[in-house]
């Protein structure tokens, strides 16, 4: 009998050798119409920058699409500033600007800010953003289990009286590297509570860990999960695909300002 | 609107002017057919008389009625895997019973197809766009792992299709599959699948057929728009006990049946299971310690169906049935326990009582819950989510078999659904994180029905029937008249003309968006936001006999209109959610096609052509700036080509090949780069413009079976082998777009396109036994 039972089973062998299953095709896409793609902070203590690039053909050559003839224009309390073309690498952070000027906003929770990007084939794109406060990070723990690996845990409180949206990130030793964690959230299901985020156990003694609270506008966490939405839409069969939510109009991108709390923290 | 109404009217109107045409006196004969050996109701035998050129089917107790004139008559039973039999009655001034018990054919296990129903009665049957699969056909054919499925054999037949590759789903005439309603001897089954869709939670060997109605529904039915999918059990044998069983690539079977009291009661049991976990233990127990190997995560599912059927006297009969599955996915370790599993549970006790033969009553209390659970641990934190549906309901048929050439059916029903609707939970033990969503919902649905079945005259017969539903819930009631109406004229002997009208309503939705069948797809009730869906179909068709009766093409076209379609944002977030109506789009869909069916099923080499010419859209205002999009399995030409031939009395050939429309797909148009902040590294992200707008590479397959039938001393035997897309084409499961990096330096050197396939070539070997 068990001899059959194994004689059953040899069609497995087949299965296994015959497990080419992956193949180039051809996709012919249909002309794309690029729009202008725009990437702007206001961030507290820096200078105002932005990336102006356009979306491209899928199967176009991967060259940065500069628009170099691209005007961009900040506007905060009735004076608005523009920030002339000037491409470069700010090489701590990694990050690569088109358009900045060294000059700071005086920014509170509340102000109203105004993006406006404009180019001579007369594609206009405009944006708002809307000053918001840091929430402080109460607290992060980190807890071991008997192979000496630990959890880590950050709580910090909801404001019950608004509508809050957070972006939690965690990087190890400092933020050139890419973050370990990273994940968007709203406070639909912790609204006025005390919330913490949990890992896995990831993290051993001595471990250097860069805990990064946004204190998110919903702009921004639409923008950001419709960008995960496609990003996951594209090789798996079972998502629905999903277009990019922009905060900007007329054309594709995020105007936001990042309100953040951090914590340096070392596992002992 | 128009057309619909019209034809309604016009039914109504034929109905009147031919009421009084048919005078002649007449008389019921009524009876059972069963089996001899089981005793088991033949659902779908044909009882002809020849000289009238009339006959009946069986239904789905093997009951059959006849209107007859008085005279000497030749009743003709045949059934495929029985004997024919034979009998002359003398119908002089009553109603008459007769009763068949067919004798098995000299068949070994139940494969050998001798004859089926009469293309001649399908031809005069009154109901169109209906298919009808026993478990003895669809055994023969080949099927994936060796798998036998009765649900997806049916996507072979014309206007039915799959959702992709393997998959068990049916989407009908253009409907999706939500819109299904699937019943086990009577009762709602929510989720009819195993293992994310690729199998059908019927096990072949407790099923006896399976009726799939595509349009032209009976009153009867309601509840989804666009199919019914109506599976009995088998019952169990009246005479002996007897095992069957079967052992397979993936899964194994086993199905006791046997008299309790002789004559009176009978059993059936039937079980099975899966074991690749017992593989995947073996090769995570050899692997174990080994560096980069992750263990293989357990998987199987398993499920028992049972039926017991007492014959309290003459006149009543009560059948219990059951099911119960169970899918289990998990994976265990020091620090991380992850246990998802989710599952059917299905019970329906019915009593059929006839108060004399021409009135019978069918009434059937039932339970059905679909849910699923899982459950996550990593140390101190525990997850908990669950969602299910629940139902309770109470169904009462009756059949009254009027003079000229009336049978009225009538009835109600009750259901009372419980809806759990991503309930979750999240602690640690040390009190630490606590919270919980979820929500439940209570409703009511109800409906009551009439419908005659009106043999007008010899040519031309009506059904004619008002269905009316209602459904309840948190304080919000909808009402609404389901009209349905068809009706059959033979042009000639060979010839027949059918049409038919059926307005559907669907109260309770699936929340899904995927077009696969998985287990987290949950059912969410109508409620003041969610109005109830709505389908109009008008079908109209054509069916022909030729070549001496051996062959008989159908051609069917079909309109159906969709209101209140279902569909939800982009980014919808459907999992944890306490404000789901939020996600919900409204909209509506139509589709309309052709279907050309061409069968031979008597005969050394028997099989069936069919081609369907389709088109399928869907239009809400908040996808694709409110233009119309095709459906994902929107498919123009879809063709399957079913062949059995019988090659000698050991062997059995079989082979089928399809082809299909590839799917259609959303693929990016373009892209953008996304720097993202300090900390995060730059990433190219898609940009999706209209919905379903590219196709997938065209799909078809050749499938092989050739059963071999042994010879044991103990009972009976036989080997099925498979080969399940034989020339292993290469079908596009999907498409993706892939960024190609040097491998030295990482730097992005372009983009292309890949296909996924699923599945290559898949041999495989069954082993059944009997005795």
């Amino acid at each position: 009998m068990k001899a059959v039972f194994y004689t059953l089973l040899l069609p497995l062998l087949f299965l296994l050798v015959a497990c080419d299953l992956e193949q180039e095709v051809e996709v012919k896409l249909p002309p794309h119409d690029s729009q202008l793609v725009v990437e702007c902070y206001l961030e507290p203590g820096k200078n105002l920058r932005a990336v102006v690039l356009e979306s491209v053909s899928y199967f176009n050559e991967p060259d940065l699409p500069l628009v170099p003839d691209a005007e961009v224009f900040i506007t905060h309390q009735g004076k608005t500033i523009k920030l002339p073309f000037s491409p470069y690498q700010d090489q701590k952070a990694g990050k690569y600007f088109t358009h900045r000027r060294n000059e700071q906003l005086n920014l509170s929770p509340g102000d109203v800010v105004t993006l406006e990007v404009r180019d001579r084939k007369g594609r206009h794109v405009t944006g708002t953003t809307t000053i918001v406060g840091p929430v402080p990070i109460e607290a992060v723990e980190w807890k071991f289990n008997d192979k000496e690996k630990a959890y880590l845990l950050t709580s910090f409180q909801d404001d019950p009286n608004a509508e809050n949206f957070y972006r939690y990130m965690v990087h190890r030793d400092s933020l050139t590297n890419d973050s370990e964690r990273d994940f968007v959230s709203s406070d639909r299901l912790t609204n006025g509570k005390r919330v913490s985020y949990g890992s896995a156990y990831d993290y051993e003694r001595g471990d250097t860990l860069v805990v990064s609270l946004f204190h998110i506008e919903k702009q921004y966490y639409d923008f950001l999960s419709s960008v995960s939405d496609a990003r996951n839409a594209n090789g798996n069969p079972f998502a629905q695909p999903s277009r990019i939510v922009s905060s900007v109009q007329g054309g594709i991108g995020i105007f936001t300002n990042l309100s953040y709390d951090r914590k340096t923290v070392i596992i002992d | 609107m128009r057309l619909p109404a019209s034809a309604v009217f016009f039914f109504c109107l034929l109905s009147l002017f031919a009421s009084n045409a048919f005078a002649q006196s007449s008389y019921t004969i009524s009876g059972f057919v069963r089996g001899t050996g089981s005793e088991e109701a033949l659902i779908g035998a044909t009882v002809a008389v020849p000289e009238l050129r009339t006959g009946a089917v069986t239904d789905a107790r093997g009951f059959y009625t006849l209107q007859l004139p008085q005279g000497s008559h030749t009743l003709q039973v045949t059934y495929i895997g029985y004997e024919a039999a034979t009998r002359t009655i003398e119908v002089s001034d009553r109603n008459l019973t007769i009763n068949f018990v067919l004798l098995a054919a000299n068949s070994q296990l139940r494969e050998v197809v001798v004859e089926a129903n009469s293309l001649q009665q399908k031809l005069n049957a009154n109901q169109m766009s209906v298919e009808t699969l026993t478990t003895r056909e669809a055994k023969l054919l080949p099927a994936i792992f060796g798998e036998v499925d009765l649900i997806k054999t049916l996507q072979l037949k014309p206007g039915v299709q799959s959702g992709g590759e393997g998959a068990s789903g049916l989407y009908v005439r253009g409907g999706g599959p939500d819109q299904n309603l699937v019943l086990l001897d009577d009762a709602v089954v929510y989720n009819a699948s195993h293992l994310f869709g690729f199998f059908s939670v019927f096990n072949p060997d407790a099923v006896e057929s399976v009726e799939l109605y595509k349009g032209g529904f009976p009153a009867q039915f309601g509840g989804r728009l666009s199919s019914v999918v109506d599976v009995k059990m088998r019952d169990g044998n009246k005479e002996r006990i007897s095992a069957t069983g079967g052992i397979g690539l993936i899964a194994s079977r086993l199905t006791v049946d046997g008299p309790i009291v002789k004559d009176k009661s009978s059993f059936i049991i039937s079980g099975r299971r899966t074991y690749f976990d017992i593989f995947t233990r073996q090769i995570n127990r050899l692997q174990e310690g080994k560096e980069d190997f992750s263990p293989i995560p357990d998987y199987y599912f398993y499920d028992l169906n049972g039926k017991v059927n007492y014959k309290l006297g003459e006149k009543d009969e009560l059948f219990l049935s059951g099911y119960f599955g169970r899918d289990f996915f998990g994976f265990n370790d020091e620090d991380f326990q992850f246990r998802f599993d989710w599952g059917n549970k299905v019970g329906a006790l019915r009593w059929q009582h006839k108060f004399n033969p021409r009135f019978q009553v069918n009434t059937t209390l039932s339970g059905s819950s679909y849910q699923y659970n899982i459950n996550n641990k990593i140390d101190v934190f525990s997850f908990n989510l669950t969602s299910d549906i629940r139902d309770v309901a109470l169904n009462t048929d009756f059949s009254l078999i009027l003079d000229k050439g009336h049978t009225l059916q009538f009835g109600a029903m009750a259901t009372r659904h419980g809806f759990t609707i991503g309930r979750l939970n999240f602690d640690s033990d040390d009190n630490r994180l606590s919270f919980g969503a979820g929500n439940d919902y209570e409703a009511t649905e109800a409906a009551a029905y009439v419908s005659d079945d009106f043999q007008v005259s010899n040519r031309l017969s009506l059904n004619y029937g008002l269905r009316l539903s209602a459904f309840n819930s948190d304080g919000k009631t909808y009402a609404a008249f389901e009209p349905r109406a068809s009706a059959k004229y033979n042009l000639s002997e060979r010839t027949a003309l059918k049409a038919s009208y059926a307005s559907m309503m669907q109260y309770i939705h699936l929340v899904a968006n995927s077009g696969a069948s998985l287990p987290t797809d949950i059912w969410y009730p109508s409620n003041d936001y969610v109005k109830p869906q709505r389908s109009q179909q008008v079908a109209a068709g054509i069916s022909h006999l030729f070549g001496q009766g051996r062959f008989m093409i159908t051609n069917e076209l079909y309109y159906k209109w969709m209101h209140r379609q279902i569909d939800f944002r982009d980014g919808a977030n459907l999992f944890v959610n306490d404000d789901l109506e939020e996600e919900f789009l409204f909209g509506k869909g139509e589709s309309y096609g052709n279907e050309v069916y061409l069968e031979k099923i008597k005969g050394r080499t028997t099989g069936w052509v069919g081609y369907t010419l389709s088109w399928s859209y869907r239009q809400f205002d908040g996808i694709n700036d409110g233009r119309r999009f095709p459906t994902r399995y929107d498919r123009r030409h879809d063709l399957s080509v079913v062949l059995l031939h019988k090659l000698s009395k050991r062997i059995n050939l079989t082979g089928a090949f399809v082809y299909g429309t590839g799917n259609a797909y959303s693929l990016p148009v373009a892209r953008f780069a996304f720097q993202d902040v300090e900390g995060k590294s730059a990433i190219v992200v898609p940009v999706y413009s209209d919905r379903n707008s590219f196709r997938l590479n065209a799909f078809h397959r050749l499938d092989l079976g050739l059963v071999l039938k042994l010879k044991p001393k103990w009972g009976e035997a036989d080997l099925t082998f498979n080969a399940y897309n034989a020339y292993n084409r290469r079908n596009p499961y999907f498409v993706y777009f892939e960024q190609v990096k040097d491998e030295e330096d990482n730097e992005t050197l372009g983009f292309r396109a890949k296909q996924v396939s699923l599945f290559p070539v898949i041999p495989s070997v069954t082993y059944n036994f009997k005795f």
